[in-house]
C-alpha cells in the first residue's frame, strides 16, 4: 500500500458513472468500426500508485499507445496522460475482426491498428468524460509507447513522470469473442484533486 | 393514487438523476433498486408500475430483467435509461419489451418528453 490520493465512496461512484456514459460512447464508436455489437459491462475504477503499476494486466505481455492531454489551464488544471493498454490476444481478435490476414499483420500494420482503436476509444471516451465535468481537454497526436512487453517495463524506459494513475478496466465482449483493454490515465496529484473537485460540484448539483 | 415507480440503477449517482429530473407534479411513490435482482423482486412487490430500468448492471443486467418481467407476466411499463448509444442496443430493448430507450445522461426535458409521448404525464 501506498499513501496515493484516494477519492471518496461518493466521488468513486459519480466518476464510474461519468465513465460508463463515456465508455457507451466509445463503445458504440468501436461497434460502428468493427460492425459487431458491442456488450458493455461496468468499468472498474482505481487510482494506483506508480509502485503498483505492475499489477496492471497482472503483468501480462501488453501493447499500449499514449497520448497526452490537457485542459489548457496549466499546472492546476486536468492534464496527463491517457494509455490505451491492449493485451496480446486482444490485438488478435481485434485484427481477425478488421480482416487483417496474418500477412499484412506485420510490425507497422499493427501499430496502425493499435493507433486507430486508441484514437477511437480516446477520442470517444475522453471528449465525453471532460464535456461532463464541463471540461474542454486538447490532445497530442497518439504515439506507439510499446508492443509485446510488460507495462512496468515500458513506463521505467521511457521515463514518464507520474504521481498517480486512474485505471479505468474496460472490458468489451464483442459478439462471439471478447477483447479487453484497459484505458489509464496517469496524472499528477494536483490533476487528480482538480478532479474530485469536479465530481464534487457534479454531486452537490443532485 | 401515486403511481408506484422504481429507479433501478447500479450507481447511486444515477439513480439520483433520474429522480431530480421527475416532472415536479407527477404524482408517484418512488422506491429504488440497485441491481437487476433487486429491480425484479420490487416490481413483483408492485413497486414498479412504471420502471427507470439501467442496462449494464452487475448481478442481473437490464435485459435479464425484461426478459423475466416478460416470462412472468409482470404488469409494469418499463423505459430504459442507458449509456450504451448503440443502434442495436435500441433495437433489442424494444423487441425484449421495453416501451422506450433514453440516453443517458438523462435530464427533466428529455424525461418529460418521452412520459408525454406516452401520456404517462
Amino acid at each position: 500500500m501506498s499513501d496515493t490520493i484516494q477519492l471518496s465512496a461518493d466521488q468513486c461512484d459519480c466518476l464510474q458513472e461519468v465513465v460508463n456514459v463515456a465508455m457507451g460512447q466509445a463503445g458504440d464508436s468501436l461497434a460502428r468500426l468493427l460492425g459487431v455489437f458491442v456488450t458493455l459491462s461496468v468499468p472498474k475504477i482505481e487510482i494506483v500508485a506508480p509502485a503498483d503499476v505492475h499489477r496492471i494486466m497482472e503483468g501480462k505481455y501488453v501493447s499500449v499507445a499514449r497520448q497526452a492531454f490537457q485542459d489548457g489551464k496549466g499546472k492546476h488544471g486536468l492534464r496527463g496522460e491517457a494509455l490505451v493498454v491492449f493485451g496480446d490476444s486482444s490485438f488478435r481478435e481485434l485484427a481477425e475482426l478488421l480482416h487483417y490476414d496474418d500477412q499484412d499483420m506485420g510490425c507497422v500494420a499493427e501499430q496502425e491498428l493499435l493507433l486507430d482503436i486508441s484514437n477511437v476509444l480516446n477520442g470517444a471516451c475522453l471528449t465525453r468524460i471532460a464535456e461532463q465535468l464541463g471540461e474542454e481537454l486538447f490532445y497530442s497526436p497518439p504515439s506507439i509507447l510499446g508492443q509485446g512487453e510488460r507495462i512496468a517495463q515500458m513506463l521505467e524506459r521511457d521515463n514518464l513522470h507520474w504521481e498517480s494513475a486512474l485505471s479505468v478496466e474496460i472490458n468489451y465482449k464483442l459478439e462471439n469473442r471478447s477483447f479487453d483493454c484497459d484505458l489509464l490515465l496517469l496524472m499528477p496529484d494536483s490533476a487528480i484533486s482538480h478532479l474530485a473537485g469536479k465530481l464534487d460540484q457534479i454531486l452537490e448539483d443532485l | 393514487m401515486s403511481i408506484p415507480l422504481l429507479i433501478c440503477d447500479d450507481s447511486n449517482m444515477a439513480r439520483k438523476q433520474v429522480y431530480k429530473a421527475l416532472p415536479a407534479s407527477w404524482d408517484v411513490d418512488v422506491s429504488f433498486a440497485a441491481n437487476g435482482v433487486e429491480g425484479l423482486q420490487a416490481i413483483r412487490e408492485g413497486k414498479g408500475e412504471v420502471v427507470f430500468l439501467d442496462l449494464t448492471m452487475p448481478d442481473m443486467d437490464g435485459y435479464e430483467v425484461l426478459r423475466q418481467v416478460r416470462e412472468e407476466g409482470l404488469k409494469c411499463v418499463v423505459i430504459v435509461i442507458s449509456a450504451d448509444i448503440q443502434p442495436e442496443a435500441r433495437e433489442r430493448v424494444m423487441k425484449a419489451g421495453a416501451l422506450d430507450f433514453v440516453k443517458k445522461p438523462i435530464n427533466g426535458d428529455k424525461l418529460a418528453d418521452v412520459l408525454r409521448t406516452y401520456g404517462l404525464i
